[in-house]
């Protein structure tokens, strides 16, 4: 944990910037990360990762610069130090058409609702148990991957623009399981998250794959011809589709700069299917909680997409000044609402022939971004289901459709919502969840390609 | 006493300590310096004025066959960073099927430097903007509606030791720089040119680098006409066809689908969780029908000027130059040495007799994992890139990616780019807007035709290459002719 001396060392520099009145922000990131690793059933990487970042912008005028020091410091004079270098960087720097605002830090914060020190303590024999659990219960034939991150993330913010500081801590998790078929070659994926130490059960994934294993073992691989297809999208899928399609839509800069396909759309537009609604929603209690948008407001829940309708759009606080807009109290913890469909979506397909169930989408990437054209492929757990049975795997299959057809032609949501974790750990710890209904039906989705192979 | 001296009287102290505990290998990196700097031009702004200063220590050990790891930026608490990393391998030894080893490699020496000349870290910021900004001038035209200019540049001292009495230092030297510019076509939808900074083998990897017009700046005029063709032009028609790649599309489907397949630990199922896996096993050396007779595909490449030439790799291992597929057939692949030893091991026989070099990390708090050195196309004999043209009957020459999404072992892709010149009987006829096209990969390089000679050859650098997890970006080049591919399933279905 952080401790009062890092507090004060960074409180003093504040102050010292400020006196000399330099517009400044400083901001403190501390992680403890563990990471377990599995491949070919065995532990292949077990690491941890204890690092403190210091962040610190500088702001005169219309010039800006940033600097990121990693490492402990060890006192008020060497942060400055850092801190006039950052000054002087941005002097040096050039002037922009807007002016870059300091973020001001609405009131003190000091928040760990979402902290669990079983957890930020959690020991790596713990992993392996859940990890032996699984490969026992589910059989130990099978070849297993997976990984299990856990850790901490400690926040400490101030800036010159007033005395305020803000202090974040949370522990979060992020599991997942891959069960592959040696000689068959299909694979099984459970993910699981969640933010206390208990969180993560072996019981879950185990069931999970036990529902599907028979289906697998006992039906070859339905190769889906190209053409247009009922599909129901599980919660990765839908995570991801719903991430993309609020960046490429709802951000206020990617609309500025009409690089999006709500470019030509006003608020209030019918966008989508009439069912979805899209949150920005710090409250949601499956996402991990921000407590201070960038600009340092205090968030609160901001509506995208109401009922199919464009709502709103969210920016950041330079975005705004650019455009002349204000900055939204945004907290990137999406939220799409639920339906009112049945929890278990082949109760929701029972009348229906055909269906393919896709739970995640492999590499999406946006081909034409003004169109919202996305494309990806089914990868773990895709299945065909027939009158709400589950028939057969489906070999790797490509969708390639755009956002306002996917998010158009809804045919029914589930009425219950689960949290999909959507971290990255490309660079510090930064813990990221969606909370999306558990499944969505769609009609007339496009599948452009199909391998022979899962 | 220095900081160097000091630390590694520590660190070979602690190596001796956990090999005397009981480990069967141990190693550690340190990142005496990792700086890097980044530089935003959007739209004339400078919205990007970043850098960045890490330093701090890794240690593996590899203990009953399980790799424990850990980090730390405190050069003060190396001690409990080797007892976290031999904690970590000894919980991980206890759920393990196939123990990992070594193999054995002599201790030795090394020191490597990337060639360069100006380094870029200590040019003055204000020299930096005045080139971006008379870069951007040249791309500002009236009717263009959004100018992207962005700029990398990294210097990195990394210090290696192993418990073989390895010691490596070495000094890299990164210059990454891309231009695009962007303006709505006539259904409103943005279109884009881009031209990314890209390397001379034989030169250097200094600022000096970054100014040579030939290499970056000067494509600026061409940029801009492209993409004014692009607005008016009509948009590729589905079909199949043949598609011409340029180096600047061709890295990126070599990245793709000869790079990422052909690391062994996707190979062996490391990466299934996160990354994928790979349509390639152990049984296809030396067997496998890759692609045409015209595929040759090496590593590294003894290329001297690019990222993906960095002397020594993160087990000290000097890098090699060899073929992973040789006229078409596969014959080898990106290892390390765990892996290799791991394959053999698997197999009942020695498929790999040494370690590709290959292992990579990207800082000191991550562990390496086997990853692209350079990947590289061979030049070919089918003449210049107007040769190529001249003898397509029905075609597009493909430049740059928009988009790229591929299977999870690798075995199918989608590919968006930015532009498309129709080839119809020998001759470009016109542009085409919105370009994609898609394939399985083993039948997508057995339909190879054509491949460039040296004058179409050029080495394109990759600097976002993400693998791993916790996530690793990681450097590295391809070098590339231009490549011909018939049948190939292009434009999207109506």
């Amino acid at each position: 944990m952080m401790n009062d001396k890092a507090k004060n060392i960074i409180t003093e520099a504040r102050d010292m910037a400020q006196s000399r009145g330099i517009m400044a922000s400083i901001h403190y990131h501390r992680e403890n990360s563990h990471l377990m690793r599995i491949g070919n059933n065995s532990v292949s990487l077990n690491t941890s990762e204890e690092l403190t970042r210091i962040d610190i912008e500088v702001i005169q005028g219309r010039r800006k610069g940033t600097h990121t020091h990693l490492g402990e410091i060890g006192s008020a004079d060497e942060l400055f130090s850092i801190i006039l270098k950052v000054s002087e960087k941005a002097g040096k720097s050039a002037e922009m058409d807007f002016e870059p605002v300091l973020t001001a830090i609405e009131t003190n914060v000091r928040t760990e609702t979402q902290y669990d020190v079983a957890l930020d303590n959690l020991n790596p024999v713990v992993k392996e148990q859940v990890f032996s659990s699984i490969f026992k219960n589910t059989g130990e034939d099978y070849n297993y991957s997976g990984s299990w991150s856990s850790g901490s993330t400690e926040t400490f913010s101030v800036t010159t623009a007033n005395n305020n500081s803000a202090w974040h801590r949370l522990t979060d998790q992020q599991f997942m399981c891959v069960l592959k078929h040696p000689e068959k070659l299909w694979e099984l994926a459970s993910w699981q998250t969640g933010w206390k130490a208990g969180d993560v059960n072996a019981e879950i994934t185990i069931n999970e794959f036990n529902s599907l294993l028979p289906v697998y073992e006992n039906n070859d691989g339905f190769k889906v011809e190209s053409g247009n297809y009922k599909v129901i999208l599980g919660p990765q899928a839908l995570a991801e589709l719903v991430g993309l399609t609020v960046w490429t839509g709802c951000a206020g800069r990617t609309w500025e700069m009409k690089m999006g396909w709500t470019a030509d759309k006003n608020i209030g537009d019918k966008v989508l299917h009439s069912s979805v609604t899209v949150l920005d929603d710090p409250t949601n209690e499956q996402v991990f909680s921000d407590p201070l948008s960038d600009s340092g407001m205090l968030t609160k829940t901001q509506t995208m997409i109401d009922r199919g309708k464009f709502a709103g759009l969210l920016y950041d606080r330079n975005t705004a000044s650019k455009y002349g807009k204000k900055a939204t109290p945004n907290s990137g913890c999406l939220a799409m609402q639920p339906g009112d469909g049945p929890a278990d979506f082949l109760e929701a397909v029972k009348d229906i022939d055909r269906v393919l169930y896709i739970p995640a989408i492999h590499y999406m990437n946006m081909p034409n971004m003004s169109k919202g054209i996305f494309t990806g492929s089914s990868r773990f757990s895709a299945v065909l289901v027939e009158k709400g049975k589950i028939v057969s795997p489906i070999f790797s299959s490509r969708i390639t459709d755009q956002f306002e057809d996917i998010f158009g032609n809804v045919h029914a949501i589930s009425s219950e919502t689960i949290s999909v974790n959507t971290s990255n750990t490309y660079d510090r710890r930064a813990p990221r969840a969606v909370s999306v209904p558990t499944w969505m039906l769609v009609d007339d989705v496009k599948i452009t390609d199909c391998a022979k192979s899962f | 006493m220095s900081i160097f001296n000091d630390l590694k009287e520590t660190v070979t102290r602690n190596i001796g300590r956990v090999m005397d505990a009981g480990a069967q290998y141990s190693d550690a990196r340190w990142y005496e310096d990792d700086s890097s700097e980044m530089l935003v031009l959007l739209d004339g702004n400078l919205e990007g004025n970043d850098t960045t200063v890490e330093s701090g220590l890794g240690v593996r050990v590899l203990y009953g066959g399980a790799w424990g790891f850990a980090a730390t930026s405190q050069t003060a608490n190396v001690d409990t960073c080797f007892d976290r990393a031999m904690a970590n391998a000894i919980s991980a030894s206890m759920l393990v099927k196939v123990k990992l080893d070594m193999g054995k490699m002599e201790g030795h020496t090394g020191s490597y430097t990337s060639p360069y000349k100006i380094d870029p870290i200590d040019v003055s910021l204000s020299d930096k903007v005045d080139f971006l900004k008379g870069v951007d001038d040249s791309l500002t035209e009236d009717w263009i509606l959004r100018r992207m200019i962005s700029v990398q540049i990294q210097r990195m001292i990394i210090h290696f030791w192993s418990s073989e009495d390895t010691y490596t230092q070495k000094k890299l030297i990164n210059t990454f720089a891309h231009m695009t510019v962007m303006a709505l076509d006539k259904d409103k939808q943005m279109q884009r040119r881009s031209k990314s900074l890209y390397c001379e083998t034989e030169g250097t990897r200094g600022w000096e680098m970054l100014t040579n017009p030939a290499l970056w700046s000067g494509h600026a005029d061409r940029v801009k006409s492209e993409l004014k063709e692009v607005l008016g032009a009509p948009e590729l028609e589905y079909g199949k066809r043949s598609v011409i790649l340029l180096p600047g599309q061709g890295h990126l489907q070599v990245h793709e689908t000869i790079g990422h397949p052909l690391e062994l630990d996707r190979i062996l199922g490391y990466e299934l969780s996160y990354a994928g896996g790979s349509f390639v096993n152990l049984d296809s050396f030396g067997k496998l029908r890759y692609g045409s007779d015209k595929l040759n595909a090496s590593a590294y490449g003894s290329i001297k000027n690019s990222p993906g030439s960095f002397g020594f790799d993160a087990e000290g291992t000097p890098e090699r130059d060899y073929l992973l597929i040789d006229k078409g057939i596969l014959v080898n692949c990106l290892t390390s040495r765990a892996m290799i030893s791991e394959a053999n091991q698997r197999a009942g026989r020695e498929i790999f007799t040494e370690s590709g070099g290959a292992s990579r990390s990207t800082a000191f708090y991550r562990a390496p994992i086997d990853r692209m050195t350079n990947v590289n196309i061979l030049p070919g004999d089918d003449g210049t890139l107007e040769d190529i043209i001249s003898t397509t009957e029905d075609g597009i020459v493909v430049d740059n990616p928009t988009s790229w999404s591929i299977g999870s072992n690798r075995e199918h892709f989608h590919f968006g780019c930015e532009i498309a010149w129709e080839v119809k009987n020998g001759k470009i006829t016109r542009v085409l807007r919105n370009p994609s096209y898609q394939g399985h990969t083993v039948d997508f390089y057995n339909n190879l035709s054509a491949v460039g000679d040296e004058s179409t050859w050029i080495v394109e650098q990759v600097e976002n290459c993400g693998k791993g997890e916790p996530n690793q970006v990681m450097e590295l080049g391809h070098g590339v002719p231009v490549l011909k591919f018939d049948n190939v399933v292009s434009g999207e279905r109506r």
